[in-house]
């Protein structure tokens, strides 16, 4: 895809942008930061102006195209896929939980969360079996509320 | 001192409300300045329906003022001034220039000719009636939106052209007109003002970075006064070496448009500029007697006629050379109509020349501009039109 910049004196900036078949979209980026947006719908056509935006509105714009506009939100209303539970990753170390297995640890019955995996080095088991034991050094995938993952944290000394 | 505070008082009143009923009936206000200039000034007509209107003497305030006005618009040029649109379009740019050129001050040297003026005149006359005014071109492309179409290029392509010509125009003529007089002697002049200006033009080249730091001031008022201050300062020593303070100027603009600072410029110095230029359109008006236009009367009569056909031409022959539709290409003719301020800072110079030129060579810009201003902008206005009768002609041809 072309993008045409020339110089306009005395205006700014012209940038020329193909669309679909022969319409190009003209942008007149003004000395003092106003765009005007056109369209011209084939190379006979004359421009139409679409609308003009200060340099601000510009810029918001300009990120929503590009799909990294966000608004900071309410920590509270964040809508998350897995409804109140949230995985977090736990370093063992040398707690009491190393060189047990997930049967001997019994985490979810004592305190509500469910290793869903563990990371041993550059090794990653997924969904270990009760059996599996915990080493010094693994890392711990746990998934569970927020209260139970304290209950964790807790319980490994963090 | 309360005498000097009441013309400025006066004079920027009577600009505003100019500039109020320009934007009333949706013309520039340009010569809605130069008009107000006439009504108030102290050439006749001094009243209307026996109230005086001489109420604005041409004070050292106004002079000075309009002085600073020519300096700004010509430093502005140099700041918009494409460098890099001219070297990576100079093929279209120079050969629709030329067109343009050779058309248009041809016309002008022929009108010289034709009623018998002086060589020097004509030269001056050439200069007013080639030279689109770039303020009235631009502010109209952004109007009608044509700025967004392909004829934007080759009319914006032609001002360049024509921003480079008036530079070499101005300092040849202000070293011939404060010269000796004698061949050689203006001959020399006209050597050393090149001298000068070649120094400025290569300090404004190779000084970019220098410019860039020197010019990277904490706070807006410092900057301002910086900028406004230094080209002040270089196109009035400029004059006072007898080299043109516009060229001079013209250079310092060019050596700010490589930088960073241009946006900054247009923020804070345009609206300086802005105000100084009106009050240069005002003490135009002011100087103008409209009695002399009497003298004028046929050529002016002829050369609005001869010349707004002319740019039309050129220009239709310009947007082709574009490869631009026929449609285009006479709105790019139609586009360069408007005659504005550089054909009276032309007139300016000839003010300050004295004698004859003074007097024949002011009037007839006034009265060209004032009417090109007009013309420009309603057919401007009345593009539509104007090619749909047009065009269909000579696509039957």
């Amino acid at each position: 895809m072309t993008i045409y910049e020339t110089e306009v004196p005395g205006v700014g900036h012209k940038f020329e942008m193909d669309l679909d078949g022969d319409e190009r979209l003209v942008v007149i980026i003004h000395h003092d930061g106003k765009r005007d947006v056109y369209r011209r719908p084939d190379p006979d056509a004359d421009s139409e102006q679409l609308f003009s935006l200060t340099g601000k509105q510009a810029r918001q714009l300009g990120s929503i195209l590009e799909g990294a506009y966000f608004q900071p939100v309410e920590l509270d209303e964040v809508e998350v896929p897995l409804g109140d539970a949230i995985i977090e990753w736990y370093e063992v170390g040398d707690s009491e939980l190393a060189g047990q297995t997930l049967k001997q640890a019994d985490l979810r019955d004592r305190i509500g969360v469910s290793v869903i995996a563990i990371q041993r080095g550059d090794e990653t088991i997924p969904n270990p079996r009760p059996g599996t034991r915990i080493e010094v050094q693994d890392t711990v995938v746990a998934i569970g509320t927020r209260e139970e993952q304290q209950a964790l944290s807790d319980f490994l000394g963090e | 001192m309360a005498a000097g505070l009441l013309e400025v008082g006066v004079a920027i009143a009577v600009l505003a409300l100019a500039g109020m009923v320009a934007l009333r009936v949706g013309l520039s206000v340009i010569p809605a300045y130069i008009v107000a200039g006439i009504l108030v000034g102290p050439n006749p007509p001094t009243s209307v329906a026996g109230v005086s209107l001489q109420i604005v003497p041409t004070g050292e305030f106004v002079a000075i003022a309009a002085e600073i006005g020519i300096v700004l618009l010509l430093f502005f040029l140099g700041l918009e001034f494409s460098v890099g649109q001219l070297l990576t379009d100079w093929r279209r740019i120079t050969a629709t220039g030329t067109v343009d050129f050779l058309i248009n001050f041809g016309l002008g040297v022929a009108l010289g000719i034709a009623f018998g003026r002086t060589p020097l005149e004509t030269v001056f006359i050439a200069g007013v009636v080639y030279i689109s005014s770039s303020a009235i071109v631009t502010k109209s492309l952004i109007e009608q939106g044509w700025v967004a179409n392909p004829e934007a290029d080759s009319i914006l392509g032609t001002l360049v052209y024509e921003d480079v010509l008036i530079a070499v125009y101005l300092a040849v003529l202000t070293a011939v007109v404060g010269g000796a007089g004698e061949p050689s002697a203006v001959a020399v002049d006209v050597a050393r003002a090149f001298a000068v200006l070649g120094a400025i033009a290569a300090v404004a080249w190779y000084a970019t970075e220098y410019v860039e730091r020197a010019f990277d001031l904490p706070t807006d008022e410092l900057f301002l006064l910086s900028v406004v201050g230094t080209t002040t300062l270089i196109a009035g020593a400029a004059l006072a070496t007898g080299v043109s303070e516009a060229v001079a100027a013209f250079f310092v603009g060019t050596a700010f448009s490589q930088t960073g600072h241009v946006e900054k410029i247009e923020d804070l110095v345009a609206p300086v500029r802005d105000f100084f230029a009106a009050v240069f359109f005002l003490s135009i008006g002011l100087e103008t007697d409209v009695t002399l236009l009497s003298d004028v009367a046929l050529l002016l009569g002829v050369a609005v006629v001869a010349t707004t056909l002319s740019k039309l031409v050129s220009g239709t022959i310009g947007g082709r050379i574009y490869g631009l539709s026929p449609t285009r290409s006479l709105r790019t003719g139609i586009g360069l109509v408007p005659r504005g301020e550089f054909s009276l800072v032309i007139a300016a110079l000839a003010t300050s020349a004295g004698g004859t030129l003074a007097e024949v060579v002011p009037a007839f810009a006034v009265g060209y501009v004032l009417a090109m201003s007009v013309v420009g902008t309603v057919l401007i206005q009345e593009a539509d039109s104007v090619t749909g009768t047009l065009v269909p002609l000579f696509e039957r041809s």
